[in-house]
């Protein structure tokens, strides 16, 4: 299949899709009522899509096409209400979190569709064990070029991402050290990772034409890259952010995102060189681990610092476009998380330091979720 | 010197050996894990239907219950292995979500309320006499909780369908504990004349009930504040807990199904954190579901048979069809599709220990009344104590909820 053409869409606009934890209101383990909620909330109108996922322990919800942090905010809002009644009215949980803290993965059942079952076939036990919760954010780009441009622009700054919505400490019951634990899993899969270093559209065609050639993908959605190009909508897609375990953190990163965006497209301050990716594993990995703790090495200056400070900097410099997209909310909320509050796997260690018990995590997790 | 007169060899045993409960017991457990496993393994048959199989043999050999009283320590047995899974299915009943879901009370009502006037009316039309006919259709009200607490845990069943049959049982086994007690006292007070005792024995039931229910709610929530629930030693301590309230609610002449089922019931909504315990506490509980199962297979008879199967039968379908007109009704208000609408009327179906008890609790009593009753009773006892359990497996595999295939 031959690379779709690059649609058209508005510079800026957002889209965010969020993929949910079900969960048994009994024991807080997943339950596969992806069914049942979807049956559901097929009854009502949403603003944006409610979609199965892999595992039928999950939903993707997803908003329409907003311009702004607000508008995400709503879209969200309206449709976090009526999946919350209709999973009420059935007696299951939803939450956020990019992993479930103690689920058993041989316990899952892959969602009855073709496509799952091929992946399930292909990837074996990963496709399970890839029951894993993530934020992917939209950004509209004016043409394939930019979108290209913008991509590399923003790969700088995955480890800010990475840190802000990491939520995944625990894994099958134990806590791995790790504030965004999902990320490894996602590292497993043989097409995860950067995207090729290509500005021009022409030469991003030409690379998926030698890698269509070679049969190892047949379209775009076999690349699990941390950002990807997706032409069908005219955006990008920055797919490394956990689900976080509110509505209003998830909005707050969209419009964080967008802000960087912006202020990349405006002033140009870096020049994506494929130098800049000699750094790029090491500073996600850190990201990943320590969170605003880890080291962030400055891939123009080699300069090390945290990720905490690389983050102050960049809202400093992103203060006017956050004026200009009425994200000055947004930027509060992320300046509040850096500070004193700590990202959602912060959150999620205190509470089990407290009450010694995942379920009850889990509780407390799903209760965030539904207000 | 008076030498010892006993035989040189008096250590040996008697010949032949007397056997000792202990050794019909122990043969009992044997036997019962070997077939369960069994059907579990060659079947794909919950291993249930292999216990209560085995109690189905003994009682063909004559051995069995019969229509006579269940005899203390087998009432014990029943009544400790029951305890344990009543409070587990308690322990699943979020008032909570029958205010959020107000269909599902409904679906709870019109279930109960249909399948007693079904087996009533069938009953009547075959000939038995209306006050028997209610009396046995206030029984039938109630789904097994031990059948459906044991399939929907040996398959690790969850889903609509799982959690919507585990608390409808709870219901129905409430509603069906008081309704016997209320009509049958009802039908008493017609002879004897005292209206009082109509309507003080039910409520001595609740409210009696409720409070040891209350009191050892309390003393496991203490208990789990403390120490984790899902610890072994924690487990055998709640295990004796139950059992400890089990003993003062027999001291209490009250309801030994009401004060587990209730005290699961409180324990769920005293707090929204979660509890987890191992699957009935252990290695301990386990044994005691086991023999339930045993016991409760072997109630037949063929005296029994003789009297009430072809009336037994005729309950079953009726109040089979009852269950799935009524699931069925109100199942796309309640939110489920019909194909698990179907299938809950279906897991709906087990009749098993709760109406062994509730038999039992009548025919000390009122003697003479339930001995009509014990025909039809134990027959649909007999017949669905084996089919029951198979029906639950595949109402949830027709659905998709069991998860061990």
């Amino acid at each position: 299949m031959p690379l779709e053409a690059f649609a058209e869409s508005r510079a800026l606009t957002l889209g965010v899709e969020l993929e949910l934890q079900i969960v048994d209101a009994h024991d807080y383990d997943l339950s596969h009522g992806a069914r049942d909620l979807l049956r559901l909330a097929a009854r009502r109108r949403l603003p944006g899509e409610v979609k199965p996922e892999m595992t039928d322990s999950m939903i993707e919800l997803s908003t329409g096409v907003c311009s702004d942090y607000a508008g995400i905010l709503a879209h969200l809002r309206e449709s976090r209400d009526v999946l919350v009644e209709c999973a009420t009215k059935l007696n299951i949980g939803l939450s956020g979190g990019g992993t479930h803290p103690f689920q058993d993965w041989s316990q899952r059942r892959i969602f009855d569709t073709p496509r799952f079952h091929m992946l399930s076939e292909l990837y074996g036990y990963l496709s399970k064990q890839f029951t894993v919760f993530g934020q992917h954010v939209h950004v509209g780009c004016p043409g394939p070029d930019a979108a290209l441009v913008l991509l590399h622009g923003l790969s700088r700054f995955i480890p800010h991402f990475v840190a802000l919505s990491a939520s995944s400490p625990f894994v099958q019951g134990t806590d791995t050290g790790f504030h965004s634990a999902r990320l490894n899993s996602v590292f497993a899969f043989p097409l995860s990772g950067r995207a090729p270093f290509a500005l021009t559209w022409d030469e991003f065609t030409r690379f998926f034409d030698k890698m269509t050639r070679t049969g190892v993908v047949q379209s775009m959605k076999d690349f699990y890259w941390d950002i990807r190009p997706k032409p069908e909508f005219g955006t990008i897609e920055v797919r490394v952010l956990d689900t976080p375990l509110t509505i209003e953190k998830a909005a707050a990163l969209a419009a964080y995102i967008q802000c960087v965006a912006r202020w990349l497209s405006f002033e140009q301050p870096f020049r994506p060189a494929e130098d800049d990716y000699l750094v790029y594993t090491f500073n996600r990995f850190q990201a990943c681990r320590f969170g605003f703790d880890g080291t962030f090495v400055d891939p123009q200056t080699g300069e090390h610092h945290t990720i905490r400070d690389d983050i102050t900097q960049t809202l400093a410099a992103i203060e006017h476009h956050a004026i200009e997209l009425g994200a000055e909310d947004a930027c509060r909320r992320v300046r509040d998380d850096i500070g004193a509050l700590g990202n959602d796997a912060t959150w999620i260690r205190d509470t089990f330091e407290r009450e010694q018990l995942l379920p009850e995590v889990v509780r407390q997790q799903c209760l965030r979720w539904s207000r | 010197m008076t030498g010892d007169n006993r035989s040189d060899l008096f250590f040996l045993p008697s010949w032949p050996p007397t056997p000792d409960v202990l050794l019909w017991v122990s043969l009992t457990i044997v036997l019962a894990g070997l077939l369960g496993e069994f059907v579990f393994r060659s079947l794909k048959l919950p291993r249930v239907v292999g216990y209560a199989a085995v109690g189905t043999a003994i009682s063909a050999f004559g051995a069995g219950i019969g229509s006579a009283a269940l005899a203390p320590g087998l009432r014990l047995i029943v009544d400790l292995g029951l305890s344990l899974l009543l409070f587990e299915l308690g322990a699943r009943i979020n008032l909570r979500w029958l205010r959020a879901n107000p269909w599902l009370l409904a679906n709870s009502l019109v279930e109960s309320v249909l399948s007693f006037a079904a087996v009533h009316l069938t009953l009547v039309w075959l000939g038995t006499e209306s006050r028997v006919a209610a009396a046995v259709a206030s029984i039938l009200v109630a789904t097994s909780p031990a059948v459906v607490m044991r399939v929907a845990s040996e398959f690790n069943a969850s889903g609509q369908v799982t959690e919507r049959m585990i608390v409808l049982t709870g219901l129905n086994t409430f509603y069906a504990v008081l309704a016997s007690k209320f009509v049958v006292g009802w039908l008493h007070a017609e002879f004897v004349g005292s209206w009082f005792r109509t309507i003080a024995h039910p409520l001595y039931l609740l409210a009696g009930s409720a409070v040891v229910a209350a009191l050892l709610a309390w003393c496991v929530s203490l208990i789990a504040r403390r120490l984790d629930l899902r610890n072994e030693n924690s487990a055998l301590l709640l295990l004796g807990m139950i059992l400890l309230a089990l003993s003062l609610t027999k001291m209490a002449n009250l309801s030994t199904l009401l004060v587990p089922l209730l005290a699961g019931t409180m324990l769920r909504n005293s707090t929204e954190r979660p509890w987890v315990w191992p699957r009935h506490f252990g290695t301990a509980g386990g044994a005691l579901v086991l023999l339930l199962f045993v016991i409760t297979g072997s109630v037949w008879s063929m005296d029994a048979l003789m009297t009430g199967a072809a009336l037994g039968m005729a309950a079953i379908l009726s109040r089979l069809a009852a269950k799935i007109l009524a699931t069925a009704a109100l199942g796309r208000p309640s939110g489920i599709s019909m194909r698990q609408a179907l299938a809950l009327g279906v897991a709906l179906m087990p009749i098993s220990g709760a109406a062994l008890v509730m038999m039992a609790d009548l025919q000390a009593i009122y003697p003479a009344f339930a001995a009509q009753m014990t025909g039809i009773v134990f027959s649909a006892v007999a017949v669905l104590e084996l089919l029951g359990p198979i029906a639950v497996q595949a109402a949830l595999r027709y659905v998709n909820e069991d998860k061990l295939r």
